[in-house]
């Protein structure tokens, strides 16, 4: 049974690309964006349209983009070369201004490349890679001002106090319902799967942000009505697993269908294009520096700087707690072939989860069909793991 | 006469249809009582069921006689005629265990592909490594390599036991070391130093998948390269670990683990 919540967002994202086109025809401008890093709320602030770009699974938009870059770059990189060259995605269309952050350097590289190969309007945000020294931050609220005044030079308006405070409340707003919406996905009996809120998570990148918000809650409205409170007791019998690990961006289905394929639940995950971006980020003052010290404090994306040790590690902090708090039995963790920030530490994650007796399966892979099978057997044998001891 | 089935003695099955061979073995009162080898056709399907067929054939069964079977390997997708189908990596603890059940780790080297498992002391999974997209430490690449000296795949080997030295083999891409090899013999190099350099950079690579998963003996060797004693030195020189000699065929012991698995579900039907 689909949750009628579910039918009007996926109609909603269907009438987005004229919206947006309309919008545009009225004057209104549209901020495409990608990477990890661009803090929305000053974007709609300002009166702009953001959208958040990429997709993947797009083995031909790769192909495409490995003419331009190398082979060794990763597919996600690739396919957005191959997304940019093709011009055809709706959202990529409709942005008159595309913003990067500098968090993962592959994804900004192509920033680079869009500008040079395809003349698309690109502003950068550069990102420091040591967070945990006073100068990064000093460094990141320099260049986020900076940020600002080419945004505003491009909206023609200057950023106004009062209306950026009305953009923080509603960003923190769809940042809890996200967060109340993964909680229902783990819960016994859910009307929800992960899949659906992983969806749902996807459309806010495209719809407008006010009337995301008010879908978010309506889906928590029918979900309080048929469901009633999330809790999880009883594991049911499912292997829960918790997926982690490089981007899995909209329309890359490869490593979702096939864990559910051969049995298994995702209940959880910490993917920048999932429950990540909407944890731990909070402003605390309607203000340029408010902001910059919020998406700093943020838990950091795997390619922004090592920290002091494993154990104050932010990232692996926020993985053991999201586990603990979905119950996941193992995890899953996704590396793209060539994305650096994530296999590199692939085999310490691996080391950590390991010694406190979490299964761990790393899955490296790219958006090829040929690898298949591989990662069917490999899933399979992890979840057997899981669920057939002592048979 | 066809043989009925004793219910207090039924037989159990386990088949594994590889990318190069179909196997089958039939459990009978907790021994193995037949088992089968045969090259995997175009249908997997088909050669699982001649597998199966032949190593009743042996054991002096039928159909009839088997309680449960269990299908594994790549072709257990394709395996409408089993109660339940479960991956190799299992299969492969269960059979390992079964045959010698101190076995803590196993190098698993299949047709198509390289796996590292690590076992509880039940034979259960505790973790595993598989090499992906590569052909390198598998039979595929051994087959490969023995076509470029033109000897027998089983020669291979004992050629290797015979080197004096190592030729050192900078690749382990099947085409990129069938050039390299290539070049060593007009080189002048001994074959049989190269064939020890090739069995070594295998064994190199293998130990690339133990520093993840960690190695602790018995270290079981599984799988058709199982057979090929001087990629069996290689690993224990390069592992610096004593290699458990199964004294079953080791090509059989996916096969044996399903068999084992069909036992312990079969009983709970």
């Amino acid at each position: 049974m689909v949750l009628e919540t579910l039918k009007k967002i996926e109609e909603a994202v269907k009438n987005r690309p004229q919206e947006l086109a309309e919008a545009r025809k009225k004057g209104e401008k549209v901020v495409g964006w990608f990477n990890y890093n661009i803090p929305e709320e000053i974007i709609h602030a300002l009166g702009l349209i953001p959208v958040r770009l990429g997709t993947g699974g797009n083995d031909k938009l790769v192909e495409i983009g490995s003419r331009y870059i190398s082979e060794k770059n990763c597919v996600y990189t690739r396919e957005l070369v191959g997304l940019f060259e093709q011009n055809k995605d709706p959202y990529i269309i409709n942005s008159d201004l595309v913003a990067i952050d500098a968090t993962c350097l592959q994804t900004y590289k192509v920033g680079e490349l869009i500008k040079y190969y395809f003349k698309v309007n690109t502003l950068i945000l550069p990102i420091p890679r040591n967070f945990y020294q006073p100068e990064a931050h000093e460094y990141f609220e320099k260049e986020l001002e900076f940020f600002t005044q080419k945004l505003e030079e491009f909206a023609g308006n200057k950023l106004d106090t009062n209306k950026l405070a009305e953009s923080i409340k509603l960003y923190k707003n769809i940042r809890k319902a996200v967060k109340d919406l993964y909680k229902y996905q783990a819960a016994d009996k859910s009307p929800i799967k992960w899949r659906e809120v992983f969806g749902v998570v996807h459309a806010g990148n495209y719809l407008d942000r006010e009337q995301y918000l008010s879908l978010l809650q309506e889906l928590l409205k029918e979900l309080k009505e048929k469901h009633g409170k999330p809790e999880i007791g009883s594991l049911n019998g499912d292997v829960r697993i918790f997926l982690a690990g490089s981007i899995i961006p909209p329309r890359d289905t490869k490593l979702i269908n096939i864990i559910e394929e051969v049995g298994g639940r995702i209940v959880g995950d910490d993917l920048w294009s999932g429950l990540n971006s909407f944890l731990d980020l909070n402003i605390k003052e309607p203000s340029i520096k408010g902001v910059a010290e919020a998406y700093i404090n943020r838990v950091p994306h795997a390619a922004q700087h090592y920290p002091l040790s494993l154990e104050t590690d932010r990232r692996l902090n926020n993985m053991k707690q999201l586990i603990g708090e979905f119950k996941a039995q193992g995890v899953i963790y996704h590396t793209l072939r060539f994305c650096d920030p994530f296999t590199f530490n692939a085999n310490e994650t691996h080391d950590v989860f390991k010694k406190e007796d979490i299964p761990f399966l790393e899955i490296h892979t790219e958006y090829s069909g040929s690898d298949v099978e591989a990662i069917r057997t490999r899933t399979g044998a992890f979840l057997e793991l899981i669920k057939n001891k002592n048979i | 006469m066809t043989k009925k089935i004793d219910n207090n003695k039924p037989a159990f099955a386990g088949v594994d249809v590889g990318s190069l061979t179909a196997k089958s073995v039939i459990v009978l009162n907790g021994t193995i009582a037949g088992y089968s080898l045969i090259p995997t056709s175009l249908n997997s399907e088909q050669s699982g069921l001649t597998a199966l067929q032949k190593a009743l054939e042996v054991a002096k069964l039928t159909r009839d006689d088997v309680k449960y079977i269990v299908a594994t390997g790549y072709g257990r997708i394709s395996a409408p005629y089993a109660n339940k189908t479960v991956t190799e990596i299992t299969c492969h603890g269960r059979g390992a265990h079964y045959l010698h059940p101190n076995t803590r780790t196993i190098i698993d080297m299949g047709g198509q592909d390289c796996k590292a498992i690590r076992l509880d002391k039940d034979g259960n999974v505790t973790d595993f490594a598989m090499n992906d997209k590569c052909a390198a430490g598998t039979g595929r690449f051994l087959e490969v390599m023995a076509n470029v000296f033109k000897v027998k795949l089983d020669d291979l080997g004992p050629l290797a036991l015979k080197a004096k030295e190592i030729v050192p083999m900078s690749s382990t891409c099947t085409v990129f070391a069938e050039s390299e090899t290539v070049s060593l013999l007009a080189r002048g190099e001994k074959p049989e130093n190269i064939i020890k350099g090739i069995h070594h950079a295998i064994a190199h690579r293998v130990s690339g998948m133990f520093s993840r998963v960690g190695i602790e003996s018995d270290v079981f060797f599984s799988g058709g390269v199982a057979k090929n004693v001087g990629m069996k030195a290689a690993l224990e020189e390069v592992l610096k670990a004593k290699i458990v000699a199964p004294e079953y065929d080791p090509q059989l012991v996916g096969a044996l683990g399903a068999a084992v698995l069909a036992k312990n579900y079969g009983s709970k039907v």
